[in-house]
């Protein structure tokens, strides 16, 4: 199985780019409704865990919260790679660069071309680790915060923000060439412009390549999916 | 005074009165605007007459000479405890609109006040804001802490139902009471029409403009208006489609992102 991990895709910008090999077979939204704020490290360990786990992550110490691979879905499968994903394989050096340049920029420190390129470089070094990893484990997560990172600043640029959606449109086609096995993309929340930034929206995004059936799922409602995938039980 | 005046202020006297019982340590913000100057007004009618608290004005330096000249007349005239909050240092340095907007107020506007808490040990802060001035001023709180680097958890604020103001258990540097939150810019004008309140004279217009919220300088501009009176200021806000602060040149989205992104454990 191959689990794109897209932070902040939005359901809105993959249609208006008509971005087809990030909608698959099933596309649609999730709904964060049982969240109180759109954290992505408590979304990402909701994900990997199957429940809530907003309660158990203070926003201080977010950064630094790890979950054991036993309280993840991922040793239902014999092998697997979680590439950068918050709550589990964060690069944390990478992330807390962004963060500081983040801080920077809002501190008149900084300026937006100083902060892309260092966010389009993680985005380059998750690529490569990803792609070179297909095909070697039975499930291979793959997170990419592009959209997130790039959108915060930029999300009312449609210039950069189409660049960012190509550039996942392409991954995604990538993988579908790579393989064909279950292949699942999925973001924490989707994003909502605040004239040029872009805040986190309330709707996650996700699609398979398989017939999922799924309405408004939430987040943690793809834990059940994937152990059935892991158990064949899923075609 | 009608019905809705007097419901308005009936509670921003309460606020300002449970504030003073709650805080050992209460000052006032005075910027001269039209907001803080009816909210000195009501601190003057909640306690009959005399304002009980120290009343800081934050000096960049960069105010317009009319704001200075109402300043001075009025706090004589209302026998005022004026405490001038000025960053000495960061002028001396060199600091100034010319550094960028944000580093300037930081500097000027948010670090003299910083000073100034610290030195004289404020426990709670008077300000005149209103919820109808700006989308996250809407989030706001009649009491609203803040920890020392003014930071506003505002994901994480009391109710306020029933009109209980409980101070929140955590520890906080101080807290923000906010008597006119529930006003609009235009029950402020009828207010200030009503009991007669003296107004700064960048109010009102000259040669086809005024200025429809005051800040510095440099950084504030006019908007094109005819409304050279209270009443013609009232009139105009039944119609007008321009947002109050459009002649402010702070960057509210970009201070909207900032506060959500430090919510969200960005920064």
């Amino acid at each position: 199985m191959i689990i794109l991990a897209l932070d902040a895709l939005d359901l809105n910008m993959v249609t208006k780019y008509k971005c087809k090999n990030l909608m698959q077979n099933e596309y649609g939204q999730t709904s964060l409704a049982e969240f109180e704020l759109e954290r992505t490290v408590v979304l990402w360990a909701s994900f990997l865990t199957g429940k809530n786990m907003e309660p158990e992550i203070p926003v201080k110490t977010q950064w630094e919260f790890k979950l054991r691979p036993e309280q993840t879905f991922l040793p239902f499968f014999k092998t697997h790679l979680a590439i950068d994903v918050p709550a589990f394989s964060l690069k944390e050096k990478n992330h807390a660069e962004e963060r500081r340049l983040l801080k920077k920029y809002f501190d008149e420190e900084a300026n937006v071309e100083e902060y892309d390129p260092v966010v389009w470089e993680n985005h380059e070094e998750n690529k490569k680790d990803f792609f070179g990893s297909l095909g070697q484990y039975d499930v291979v997560m793959g997170y990419f915060d592009l959209a997130d990172a790039i959108g915060h600043l930029s999300f009312g640029l449609p210039e950069k923000m189409e660049k960012v959606y190509i550039e996942l449109e392409q991954m995604a086609q990538e993988v579908k060439t790579r393989s064909d096995d279950h292949i699942l993309v999925i973001s924490d929340h989707g994003m909502k412009p605040v004239g040029r930034y872009g805040d986190h929206s309330r709707n996650g995004f996700y699609s398979a390549n398989r017939t999922l059936g799924l309405n408004l799922p939430k987040i943690t409602d793809f834990y059940n999916i994937i152990r059935a995938v892991a158990k064949g039980e899923s075609s | 005074m009608d019905d809705h005046l007097i419901d308005l202020e009936r509670r921003s006297i309460s606020l300002i009165r449970e504030a003073k019982a709650q805080f050992k340590n209460l000052a006032v913000l005075w910027s001269t605007g039209k907001d803080s100057t009816a909210t000195l007004w009501l601190c003057k009618k909640s306690f009959f007459g005399e304002i009980p608290l120290p009343v800081i004005h934050i000096d960049t330096g960069y105010k317009f000479p009319e704001i200075y000249e109402f300043r001075d007349r009025i706090s004589k005239e209302w026998n005022l405890d004026l405490i001038i909050a000025r960053n000495e240092e960061a002028t001396k340095k060199g600091m100034s609109p010319k550094n960028g907007k944000l580093a300037c107020c930081t500097q000027l506007k948010t670090e003299a006040l910083k000073n100034l808490i610290r030195k004289e040990e404020y426990d709670a802060l008077i300000l005149a804001i209103r919820r109808d001035e700006h989308g996250i001023r809407a989030k706001e709180r009649y009491f609203s802490p803040r920890d020392e680097e003014f930071h506003w958890r505002y994901t994480d604020q009391p109710a306020e139902l029933w009109d209980l103001y409980v101070k929140p258990s955590e520890d906080f540097s101080h807290m923000r009471v906010h008597p006119i939150l529930h006003w609009t810019e235009l029950d402020v004008w009828q207010y200030v029409k009503h009991e007669g309140l003296p107004t700064n004279p960048l109010y009102f217009a000259k040669d086809g403009m005024r200025y429809r919220s005051l800040g510095c300088k440099p950084c504030t501009v006019p908007i094109p208006s005819k409304a050279s009176t209270i009443d013609e200021i009232v009139e105009e806000l039944t119609t007008t489609e321009i947002p109050e602060r459009a002649g402010r040149a702070q960057d509210k989205e970009r201070a909207y992102m900032m506060q959500k992104l430090r919510s969200l454990g960005y920064m």
